[in-house]
């Protein structure tokens, strides 16, 4: 029914091919649990504490009598437990003021708009997922000890549902077919190429097939990653100068590079490998990394960018 | 991007980046609608600017497409995957009015579901009847079962050592008519009422034998309630008492178990497919149930509240009661028969 995937990286959970209706697959981070824990813990200290508010404004006010204000405050209290979360998700598309918070949302599972059942679903069981277990645990102290033992083992395991699936559904989740996932975050970097100074005609460094064979995407990559960071500091510059000598050595590059022009040269190599990886993947040769020279079925395959090959 | 001055310059960029720099204002532009969007909802922006997220937003979904493919800049590809993934969101909000969904839910949504559910709710009828049954039996072997049933706050006095005369005045009592003490009552019960039936629903999960065992439990004091009345030669004014709001309380308790009890049989007998895809699909008509018991414990409430103790005579009790069972009988069996399913 789905066709997602999740694959995790650096401790990230990241659910990929993901497929709204245009039939682009995008990508996703599933929030972490600290973050839907705070999130939940946000929404429990936002209702409450603004039903206490109110409360204590009224008694302070004194203009309704005894049972009018016990009424209010037994439908007020009645009303942050469920429905809250489900007004509050239908209203900003899946997100509780907690979520909007810790910037987390939640999303349907299968690239569909999240229906008003599916956002009423889950947190229908929120009842048995967190309220009575927090409100039993609170009276666990004047039961008995199997009933307190039980009731241990249930906030407990449904604590770790979570935990034993790769999507990171708690059991509401699974019931109504969504996911929660990190709100993402769109910064636009500036285009590196663009920062080289020099243009194909006066470039002060020329590289040719020779030299841009070498490499393959995964160590341009790590390029951009370096060039995305200037040196600031002393240690820093010296790495600097360390990748340039092992890029030079590698590629058999003849001519010396002062240190004065080293963040320049690695600019223009960068442009001009970019430059000549993408044509020979639009002409079909697509080079993955340093290996792709020994050929499919060689080291080439078993090492796709896995490895942390040296630039 | 037509001025001479720039041409010269970008036919010395690579390919990628001549295909940014064209694309660029657009994911700009994208970029700012989806943010006023994300803070104060599509609803609060002009027709041309939703107009423009729409058709910037299929742009920005191509641009990711070619970029995948003719791009190897990692920075310009995650910073479109997350512009998509954002746009993505705010296209595809849920849209459908609260009025319109409520509409849909009580002409089609519910009934059909109520409907489809033949097998949920019988087991929560047979729960509730079950329990009956074996507290009333119990209870006429020997009376002290009463106090294993019944909660002290529950029996308030009512118990098998109460005089005849002191039952009586429980089920005719007129001492509270205040119109405000009934309102706390009643606004009391609905809430407690509603927090256990959807304990009751949610608890059906756990492949329903929680449900059915409370929904059982409840019937249990019902039954042994029953036996103590009926000794006592009060059967016919509880039953009274009772029906008035029980018809439709005591039906909600049975929907909401019936409701868990989807659940519970999607986790149990999953059929073809998957559990999960099972409890997908049957929730559907299990959350319909929750709402159904909801909406119906409303009601009960405002007559247990209300009706119960204005009402005294015991005949015009049971027409109310049962009469109120017909009607959401009848909504659920008529309801709905025309429409498309949903």
């Amino acid at each position: 029914m789905t066709t997602t995937t999740v694959t995790k990286r650096h401790g990230l959970r990241r659910l990929e091919n993901y497929l709204p209706p245009e039939g682009v697959p995008i990508a996703f981070d599933i929030a972490g649990l600290g973050a839907r824990f705070g999130a939940q813990f946000l929404d429990i200290l936002i209702t409450f504490g603004s039903v206490l508010a109110l409360v204590w404004f009224l008694a302070w006010l004194d203009l309704l009598g005894w049972s009018a204000f016990v009424t209010l405050f037994v439908l007020l209290i009645f009303f942050v437990r469920i429905p809250y979360y489900v007004l509050a998700e239908l209203v900003w598309n899946g997100r509780t003021l907690g979520k909007r918070m810790v910037r987390i949302r939640v999303i349907s599972a299968d690239g569909t708009r999240l229906t008003p059942y599916q956002v009423t679903a889950r947190n229908l069981m929120k009842e048995v997922e967190v309220f009575t277990p927090i409100t039993l645990l609170f009276g666990a102290a004047n039961f008995q000890w199997p009933v307190t033992i039980a009731i241990f083992i249930w906030t407990f395991g449904t604590l770790f549902v979570p935990l034993f699936n790769k999507r990171r559904q708690r059991l509401g989740d699974m019931v109504a077919g969504t996911l929660v996932v990190d709100q993402p975050k769109a910064v636009l970097m500036p285009d590196l190429t663009e920062a080289a100074t020099g243009t194909a005609k006066s470039a002060r460094f020329d590289f040719d097939p020779s030299h841009l064979g070498i490499y393959g995407r995964y160590e341009l990559q790590v390029l951009e990653q370096i060039l995305r960071e200037p040196p600031k500091t002393p240690e820093a510059r010296t790495r600097i100068t360390e990748v340039v000598k092992t890029i030079l050595a590698k590629i058999d590059y003849p001519e010396h590079v002062a240190h004065a022009e080293e963040w320049d040269f690695l600019l223009e190599f960068y442009r001009q490998q970019r430059e000549y990886l993408e044509s020979r993947h639009l002409f079909g040769d697509s080079r993955e990394n340093k290996f792709h020279s020994r050929g499919p079925g060689d080291g080439g395959t078993k090492n796709p960018g896995g490895q942390t090959p040296r630039t | 991007m037509t001025v001479a001055a720039n041409t010269i310059a970008e036919d010395d960029a690579i390919r990628s980046t001549r295909f940014r720099k064209e694309r660029e204002d657009g994911w700009k532009r994208l970029d700012t609608l989806v943010t006023t969007a994300e803070k104060r909802g599509v609803q609060g922006m002009s027709y041309e600017d939703t107009l423009a997220l729409a058709s910037l937003y299929r742009q920005a979904m191509n641009s990711l497409s070619v970029a995948r493919a003719i791009s190897m800049d990692r920075a310009l590809l995650r910073y479109l995957e997350a512009l998509c993934a954002r746009a993505y969101l705010v296209v595809y909000a849920p849209q459908e009015s609260v009025t319109g969904v409520l509409g849909r839910l009580f002409t089609h949504g519910i009934p059909q579901a109520a409907r489809r559910s033949g097998t949920a709710l019988f087991i929560g009828f047979l729960a509730m009847m079950l329990g009956a049954f074996t507290g009333y039996m119990l209870y006429l072997q020997d009376p002290a079962w009463f106090f294993t049933f019944v909660p002290g706050g529950l029996a308030d006095g009512r118990t098998p050592s109460a005089s005849t005369e002191y039952l009586r005045r429980t089920l005719f009592d007129t001492s509270t008519r205040s119109s405000e003490a009934l309102g706390l009552f009643a606004s009391y019960l609905f809430s407690h009422n509603t927090q256990v039936a959807i304990l009751t629903f949610a608890l059906g999960i756990f492949v329903t034998l929680p449900s059915f065992i409370l929904t059982y439990y409840n019937g249990l004091i019902l039954g042994a309630f029953f036996a103590m009345f009926a000794q006592a030669g009060l059967g016919y004014e509880l039953l009274g008492w009772l029906s008035i709001h029980g018809v439709t309380e005591l039906s909600a308790i049975c929907v909401a178990c019936a409701g868990g009890a989807q659940m519970g049989l999607a986790v149990l007998l999953p059929g073809n497919r998957t559990r999960r895809a099972a409890l997908r699909d049957r929730g559907r008509d299990a959350v319909k149930l929750m709402i159904l018991a909801g909406l119906m414990l409303i009601v009960a409430a405002f007559v247990e509240g209300f009706l119960r103790q204005l009402v005294q005579s015991t005949e015009l009790r049971l027409v109310i009661g049962w009469g109120l069972g017909l009607m959401w009988l009848a909504w659920l069996l008529l309801s709905g028969r025309d429409g498309p399913r949903s």
